[in-house]
């Protein structure tokens, strides 16, 4: 048996080049529409973020589990502090201001609630979670979850919900623990249709079940959606000539909606293209995670791999008129610094979990 | 640690993991083919009876009305048709009936579509003030042209254009910068560029609107996404009197000049006239460069405010304020006595008076009663320099009024410092002579003059001038004059009307002081007459006085430029103000010397 330093996976680092060069052209392809400034933060984002991807691989993974409290500590007071010191924009104070550029401390604290969360699972062994862990489990994520909801930023808070599941799933929950979360679910899924949503939200999940429902209204942002990626049939309409995105139906278009301006553009080919590149990403990193040596490294990549796989198909799902639109952006795809780089900070981690790994022979 | 632990059911449950996601994946895969291999075509018709507009609304400006009411700024709904490029099929065959309609031609709509700057998307003005009869003949046609858009538009109208239109001022298009910084500008929007709109732009705009439209292909509103209503802007009062702005329109006729006049007590102005004028209603719409060349270039600067942006010598008009400064510095005497020969030597140089003749011995009342120039040589001189520069601007000279239009002149005070650090050559003794009579580097407005004369009136108050009713202006100054010297100079400017030898004699009816001033363009050579001098050539001719004598009221300052003699030309206009303003009759009896002292 030999401790030795792999390579990279270079396939998992091809599959996140791949959708950002797609974001890149379709920032690029839009930018009549919200113009180019978008497109140059992307790029530099996107370089500094495979950069950090890189750096972030030559770290020993057993360095992630020994600074994992340093780093979820700093994370739980970056959201502290920027409720106070931060910037708002549309009503949500979540970014601090830095020059020119916005650092969304919501996006990167994941990363390090992971990291803990995966250093805590990992040392406390192989059995099945007790009553007590199953709460630290679950504080570990609803406290950054919680300081996140104060900003309020529901779309952001939404992506820490695969954390915990998965949490529960890898770290074994007896089948009764799951059948009482089933209740505590669904009566908390009354409670927030009951009390906690606003109108505009209800508005939203009734036209998920109710298609052609206010289509100028809470239905005109999935409709419009709906209208780009479909008109984009086998082919597409070709970059920069979707009418959709260019004259600005589509809302949201560098954001949430990004998807639809591929699909328009590029058609049932491009989109088709663009899962694939998410799914060779998904499956390297299970891969990564069913060849780890340590409890550590398996959960790590489970909890990172579940993270995007959950941002992604949640993402798709509400382009494609499948769920309501909660504002969970598509991770590498969509404009935004601080979410590219939580993005590639994850894989950076995921591939230092694949180079330190010990190999029998 | 044993690392060899059994890490079996924990890769399990990992791997189950990643193949959900991955199934997830191939469903939404599934669902994608759905949307654009299934229903692709159901889409795409979708998308193409999809168009998005972004119609502006703008906002009523704020009506500007005078002292008594009459509006002098309205607002009035027009229809305009707005041309959305991107729905254009065939430009050329819109332009064909668009100018059928007598709407616009294809020369126009090609140059306004490729104006450089202009928002991408953003509808383009085709067409403005439509009449009912075209708006219906689009209407009709709407299926045909879905990319023409009508909608209604709030105007401005100026109802006295040209009586008013300095004062209250014109529109002009927004900047780009200012698009910028202001959300709730759109790219047709007219902000103010001059006088009063300028100044109350914040207050008048309100704010403009817009409206996301979603129209069919063939341009049939289908709903409305997103609604940003158009907020109307505040209207306004004003100070100035239309009766008296007609009236001085009236008396200029087309001389060019300012007149200004202003309450004696408040500083409120009731007149401020700008002559020649302009139609500000040219401006409320897309003005055209050959229209904007024309006002721009005119030799006559008709946009020019005379009143607030034209400095010029005031000539002898300035002489009182010098009297009141020499008489508080104790530097002379009511009684002082020089004797006038016509002319006086001083630093080597001869200096005439106006009167060849000379005025033969001259106390102060006469001094201003018949304009003697070597009188005030000699004030210049125990003044200095310093001492006139020290008074004038007492008086509110050589800076701006406080009115707040940025492009006020504040005019000059000509002094050593001043010349060398711009002209860069020494002051010569003898200007301070043509300074002491108001010639040389000594630059006034109109505006200036009424103000520094009101603080004569008034007791020695200096007071900022304001137009709009309710705005609080700054408070007056009271000036340091010596209450003996003040009446000596008011009787004096009395005489000047009332007078046997007044310089405006010709108002001798009506209860007024004041102060005539003819300033000279060019040095008059020896043996030539004044009245022979070219026009250009001509004298700028002032007069600034008030009424009534006893119970000052209004000070009016007239100014025409080239017009000759301050006492022949600009005297009788100001007497027309003062007669419409004060109820006054020119041909009422005639005051006796009595009365005036």
């Amino acid at each position: 048996m030999i401790a030795m330093e792999h390579r990279l996976d270079a396939w998992m680092v091809l599959a996140a080049a791949a959708i950002l060069g797609t974001s890149l052209v379709t920032l690029h392809a839009v930018s009549p529409a919200i113009g180019l400034q978008m497109f140059f933060r992307q790029l530099v984002f996107g370089v500094v973020g495979l950069i950090l991807l890189l750096l972030l691989s030559r770290l020993h993974v057993t360095v992630y589990e020994r600074l994992a409290p340093v780093a979820y500590g700093l994370a739980l007071v970056a959201l502290t502090a920027v409720l106070w010191l931060g910037k708002t924009k549309a009503g949500t104070r979540a970014w601090f201001a830095l020059g020119p550029v916005t650092i969304q401390p919501s996006e990167l604290a994941r990363l390090a609630t992971a990291l803990m969360v995966a250093a805590w699972l990992a040392r406390r062994g192989g059995r099945a979670l007790t009553i007590k862990e199953f709460v630290v489990v679950g504080a570990f994520v609803a406290a950054p979850m919680a300081l996140i909801l104060l900003e309020p930023d529901l779309g952001v808070a939404l992506t820490y919900m695969p954390l915990i599941v998965a949490a529960y799933w890898l770290g074994s929950l007896p089948a009764r623990t799951w059948a009482a979360l089933l209740v505590v679910a669904v009566l908390a899924g009354v409670w927030t249709w009951q009390v906690a949503l606003k109108p505009y939200q209800k508005e939203r999940v009734l036209t998920i079940l109710d298609q052609e429902r206010d289509p100028y209204g809470a239905g005109y942002q999935v409709r419009q959606s709906k209208i780009a990626v479909g008109s984009g049939r086998l082919v597409g309409q070709g970059l920069g000539r979707g009418s959709q995105s260019l004259l600005r139906f589509l809302p949201a278009q560098h954001t949430d909606f990004v998807f639809a301006a591929w699909a328009e553009a590029t058609g049932f080919l491009g989109a088709t293209g663009l899962l694939l590149a998410y799914a060779l990403l998904l499956a390297r990193i299970g891969m990564v995670a069913a060849t780890a040596d340590s409890r550590h490294g398996m959960i790590l990549c489970a909890l990172l791999g579940s993270w995007l796989a959950f941002q992604v198909v949640v993402n798709l799902g509400m382009v494609l008129g499948w769920l309501p639109t909660t504002g969970i952006t598509l991770p590498l795809f969509s404009y935004g610094g601080s979410s590219l780089l939580a993005c590639f900070a994850a894989l950076g981690v995921v591939q230092s979990v694949w180079r330190f790994r010990l190999v029998y022979q | 640690m044993d690392i060899r632990e059994d890490l079996g059911p924990l890769r399990r449950r990992s791997a189950i993991l990643f193949l959900a996601a991955l199934l997830a994946l191939g469903a939404l895969h599934l669902r994608l083919a759905h949307l654009q291999i299934v229903n692709g075509t159901y889409w795409r018709q979708m998308a193409e009876n999809n168009r998005l507009r972004r119609v502006p609304q703008t906002s009523a400006r704020g009506r500007i009305y005078d002292r008594r009411g009459n509006v002098l700024a309205d607002t009035h709904a027009t229809w305009e048709l707005l041309l959305f490029p991107q729905d254009t099929r065939d430009l050329d065959r819109t332009a064909l009936f668009l100018s059928q309609i007598g709407i616009a031609d294809a020369a126009t709509l090609h140059q306004r579509l490729h104006t450089p700057g202009e928002v991408p998307l953003a509808p383009i003005l085709a067409g403005e003030k439509l009449s009912w009869s075209q708006v219906a003949r689009i209407r009709a046609r709407q299926s045909d042209y879905p990319e023409l858009h009508v909608v209604s538009r709030f105007r401005r109208q100026y109802p006295h254009g040209e009586v008013t239109a300095h004062a209250i001022g014109h529109l002009r298009p927004v900047l780009q910068s200012e698009l910028d910084a202001d959300s709730t500008l759109n790219a047709n929007s007219l902000v103010g560029a001059t006088g009063i709109e300028e100044l109350k732009n914040a207050l008048l705009s309100g704010a403009d609107g817009e409206s996301w439209v979603i129209v069919s292909a063939v341009g049939q509103q289908l709903g409305v996404v997103r609604e940003r209503a158009a907020s109307s802007g505040t209207d306004i009062g004003l100070t100035l009197d239309l009766d008296l702005q007609t009236v001085a329109r009236e008396a200029m006729a087309d001389q060019a000049g300012a007149i200004v006049a202003m309450d004696v007590h408040t500083g409120a102005l009731r007149v401020l006239y700008s002559a020649p004028s302009f139609d500000p209603n040219l401006f409320v719409g897309r003005l055209s460069r050959h229209e904007w060349e024309n006002l721009r270039d005119d030799p006559r600067h008709p946009l020019q405010d005379r009143c607030s942006q034209g400095a010029y010598p005031p000539g002898s008009a300035i002489k009182p304020f010098l009297a009141l400064g020499a008489l508080t510095d104790g530097l002379m005497t009511p009684e002082w006595t020089v004797s006038c020969q016509g002319s006086l030597v001083l630093h080597g140089h001869p200096f005439r008076c106006w009167r060849r003749s000379g005025h033969g011995h001259v106390q102060l009342r006469r001094s201003l009663e018949a304009s003697c120039d070597c009188y005030y040589y000699l004030v210049g001189q125990r003044l200095g320099i310093e001492g006139i520069e020290r008074w004038l601007k007492a008086f509110g000279f050589g800076q701006q009024s406080g009115i707040g239009f940025p492009t006020e002149r504040p005019g000059l005070i000509g002094n050593p410092e001043w010349s060398l650090r711009v002209r860069k050559h020494p002051w010569y003794a003898g200007e301070t002579v043509s300074v002491s009579i108001g010639q040389g580097p000594l630059l006034t407005t109109a505006l200036q003059l009424a103000r520094a004369l009101a603080a004569v009136a008034n007791g020695g108050l200096l007071l900022t001038p304001y137009m709009v009713e309710g705005d609080n202006p700054a408070p007056p100054t009271r000036m340091a004059i010596n209450g003996t010297a003040l009446e000596q100079v008011q009787a004096g400017l009395a005489m000047v009307v009332h007078g046997p030898e007044g310089t405006a004699r010709s108002l001798a009816r009506m209860p007024i002081a004041g102060k005539t001033g003819t300033a000279q363009v060019a040095r008059l050579q020896e043996g030539v007459l004044s009245k022979d001098l070219a026009p250009e050539l001509q004298h700028h001719a002032w007069f600034v006085g008030w009424a009534p004598l006893d119970d000052p009221q209004l000070v009016v300052c007239v100014l025409v430029e080239h017009g000759g003699s301050g006492g022949g030309v600009a005297a009788p206009m100001a007497g027309k103000i003062f007669a419409a303003a004060l109820g006054l009759s020119a041909e009422g009896p005639k005051p006796t010397p009595a009365d005036i002292e």
